[in-house]
């Protein structure tokens, strides 16, 4: 049984959570120098009258914070008509805004990519999960063999190699047998045609396989030294001695112990699902979040990095709430203490 | 003449489109459409446009610029209905393709427009691919996934990967780009006084190995600069202006005879009031081989005993910076429209009120009557006459210091496709297709 207060306390510390991030969100972008204005449409072909047109427009004509003027007229609900009172009164009706660089609304630009993401990053960690388990509990169970000390230096070196490195090797030697780039064969088939997915999956593997053995060598670390104590450990002797299998012994008596540690870094890992591997999205060409965060820093796209943001944030905080309830589940000390 | 669905694409139709858009106020089109008051059509193929004053550059620096769109599709649409209006199923225009398909930051289908004027092209559908990533880019060129990479888009670093290969062929041409290192020395702002000296402005030119820079930052493809306009606007470059040597020597000489010596033997000149001669040498982030441009250009500097580490700066907190005359040098890369008409007006006082381009504060009566001279000049000869004085103005009086003229470059497969070079301006993307035929 999950204690109600404990519940209670973990949803309210993620709302605390979310609304400076919220607040943070906004001054994080603020404080850069220049005038996006500017910057975006410093281009010979705009009049100085064109300009204001499109600064009144993205509502960049008024106060950032609060609006001092109104409020030394006397009119106090005048206070909030202001930058950050737009986005706050935006953001409670779910609107995140327009993008300065695509004039599109940021809402149908995040939920285009949203999935493409999730489907990329989820297969990743999917197959990282399997496989960095299944290693990891080998790597502990036949501890100090040469499988062992295999799997630690497999382990080590695909863990330190940079992810965008990878990615580029991996390029340069699929070239010609894979696509390098992008989701699909532009113009093949009709989206949602097995043809289409047939293609989305062959334009998937070489983009999983970087994220996958990057991820996978984190878990399977993680599970060996996490295995190799719970094997140390008493209990696991007795089990020796009462004649149980190895399989019967790492299924039922090592592996629930040794999850703990588990959890909580697919749980933070998988909260990356929706923010996006920038990295491997960047290198493949892959349409998703990670991707548009990295083009729109280079474009200054402020309303879409705030809306990606917060969507990072957001599936951060719940990725560690899920985390605090599956815990106390798992180790009923947790929700005592 | 007809657009790509067949309705008709004449006189009447052009001066529709030209009036619409001057009605509408559209952004950033109806610049191109200053001193014009209105269009007629006399009959299909004539057309009478209206002006307020002379104009000289009405098809390089205006109508190239403007559209003429099917009065069909376009009348309907209120210009704010045009802001958030994004059916691309009527993509319709007169050009040699149309294009059928659009995903954002993927990819963009061409087909070709059967009703096309010159006939049809020769390469019937067109795929443009987004990469994100300049080795992917390269590799699917080698493998073959793509067969082209226009002008803008090869990056400098795959280049010597390609012209190893047998199959492909890099083809480069004179573009309208250029980068150029920006001298602040308006008196408002917060650089050295010594800046403001023609002297030291004249030694810093000297010290720059613009040679290195066509090498090491533009794998070759370019040409040292020297004038204000780039040689790909043709007989308005003047070329009167000779190549700014690469002498340390000289311009350690004028430096020691305008006083600025290194008393203290650090290395480091002083100025007239005892301080040491130290610049901000400043570039954008958006590529890696702006920071190797300033790199030279400070090795250079450190010869003539000027101290100027090389900083990297976003693009947004330089502009930032430019705005408020809060730098020393900052160099920039410059891609402009066909017509010198804007390059001229960059350096007027009126440019260096309000953000305006004017970065260097240099302002002075003679040279903006001069650029409003060009402007109404009635014949070529006297415009580019007057042209070439501007650009002799900028050569001595140092607001940029011009660096190099870019070639665009792009690279094809040459086992797939022959190109005919008929188009050496490979900017020109639509143009460029009409060049291209298969092989086999």
């Amino acid at each position: 049984m999950i204690r109600f207060d404990y519940l209670l306390k973990k949803v309210l510390f993620a709302i605390i959570t979310l609304s400076i991030v919220v607040v943070f969100n906004f001054f994080l972008f603020r404080i850069l120098p220049g005038d996006p204005v500017k910057l975006l449409f410093r281009n010979p072909r705009l009049t100085k009258q064109v300009q204001e047109t499109i600064r009144v427009q993205f509502g960049l004509d008024k106060p950032v914070w609060i609006n001092s003027e109104r409020l030394q007229a006397g009119d106090l609900a005048g206070i909030f008509d202001s930058q950050f009172g737009a986005y706050i009164s935006n953001l409670v009706q779910g609107n995140l805004g327009v993008s300065f660089a695509q004039r599109n609304s940021v809402n149908k630009i995040l939920s285009e990519r949203v999935g493409r993401t999730v489907l990329l990053v989820f297969t990743g960690e999917f197959f990282a999960i399997l496989i960095g388990m299944a290693v990891g509990m080998v790597a502990a169970w036949r501890r100090g063999t040469w499988a062992d000390a295999a799997a630690l230096l497999i382990g080590l070196t695909t863990w330190a190699l940079p992810t965008f490195f990878l990615g580029i090797i991996l390029l340069v030697l699929a070239r010609g047998f894979l696509p390098t780039s992008g989701m699909v064969e532009p113009g093949l088939a009709k989206e949602g045609t097995l043809t289409y997915w047939l293609d989305v999956g062959r334009h998937l593997i070489l983009p999983t396989i970087t994220l996958a053995v990057g991820s996978a060598s984190a878990y399977m670390l993680i599970m060996r030294s996490s295995v190799a104590e719970v094997l140390a450990e008493d209990y696991i002797l007795t089990a020796k001695a009462k004649g149980l299998t190895t399989v019967q012994i790492l299924r039922d008596h090592a592996l629930k112990n040794a999850m703990l540690p588990m959890i909580t870094i697919i749980a933070l890992n998988l909260s990356y699902v929706v923010g996006g591997a920038i990295q491997v999205e960047t290198v493949f060409s892959w349409p998703g979040i990670g991707r548009l965060v990295f083009d729109s820093v280079a474009k200054q796209d402020y309303p879409v990095l705030q809306g990606a943001f917060l969507l990072l944030a957001v599936s951060v905080i719940l990725a560690n709430l899920i985390t605090d309830i599956l815990y106390s589940v798992l180790d009923p000390r947790i929700k005592a203490s | 003449m007809t657009f790509s669905d067949g309705t008709p694409c004449t006189a009447v139709e052009a001066a529709w489109s030209i009036n619409w858009i001057l009605e509408n106020e559209l952004p950033a089109i109806i610049t191109y459409l200053s001193n014009v008051i209105k269009a007629d059509a006399i009959d299909a193929t004539t057309l009478q446009i209206t002006l307020s004053q002379p104009v000289n550059n009405m098809i390089s620096a205006k109508l190239l610029y403007v559209y003429i769109m099917p009065p069909h599709v376009w009348q309907e649409l209120s210009a704010e209905g045009i802001m958030s209006y994004d059916d691309p199923s009527v993509t319709i225009g007169a050009g040699p393709y149309r294009m059928t398909e659009y995903q954002p930051d993927e990819y963009m289908i061409l087909q070709a427009n059967e009703n096309y004027w010159r006939g049809r092209p020769p390469i019937d559908q067109i795929i443009y691919r987004q990469f994100a990533n300049d080795d992917a880019l390269i590799q699917a060129l080698l493998s073959g996934e793509i067969d082209l990479v226009t002008a803008g888009s090869l990056p400098y670093s795959g280049i010597a990967a390609l012209e190893a290969d047998p199959n492909i062929k890099i083809d480069s041409g004179q573009a309208y780009q250029f980068s150029e290192l920006s001298v602040n020395w308006t008196p408002d702002g917060t650089a050295p006084a010594s800046l403001r000296d023609p002297v030291v402005r004249k030694a810093i030119d000297l010290s720059i190995d613009r040679e290195q820079i066509i090498t090491v930052a533009y794998a070759g493809y370019g040409q040292v600069g020297n004038a204000l306009i780039p040689p790909a606007m043709g007989g308005f470059h003047n070329t009167d202006i000779g190549e700014i040597p690469y002498d340390i020597t000289e311009a350690n000489r004028l430096l020691d005879e305008a006083g600025y010596k290194d008393s203290n033997g650090d290395g480091i000149r002083e100025d007239k009031d005892g301080n040491p001669m130290e610049y901000r040498l400043m570039t954008d982030d958006t590529t890696a081989y702006n920071f190797r441009i300033i790199q030279i250009i400070s090795d250079g500097l450190a010869q003539i005993g000027i101290s100027a580490q090389p900083l990297v700066e976003s693009t947004d907190s330089l502009i930032a910076r430019q705005v408020d005359f809060d730098y020393d040098l900052i160099h920039w890369e410059w891609y402009v429209d066909a017509d010198p008409h804007f390059l001229t007006t960059v350096f007027t006082c009126a440019e260096t009120q309000d953000g305006g381009w004017n970065d260097s504060g240099y302002c002075d009566p003679e040279y903006d009557k001069l650029v409003e001279e060009q402007a109404t000049a009635p014949t070529l000869e006297e415009r580019e006459q007057d042209i070439w004085k501007i650009q002799e103005i900028v050569a001595t009086e140092r607001p940029w210091l011009m660096l190099a003229y870019e070639e665009a470059i792009s690279a094809y497969r040459k086992d797939r496709y022959e190109f005919d070079p008929r188009n050496p301006i490979a900017t020109l993307k639509w143009a460029l297709f009409y060049g291209f035929k298969k092989i086999g």
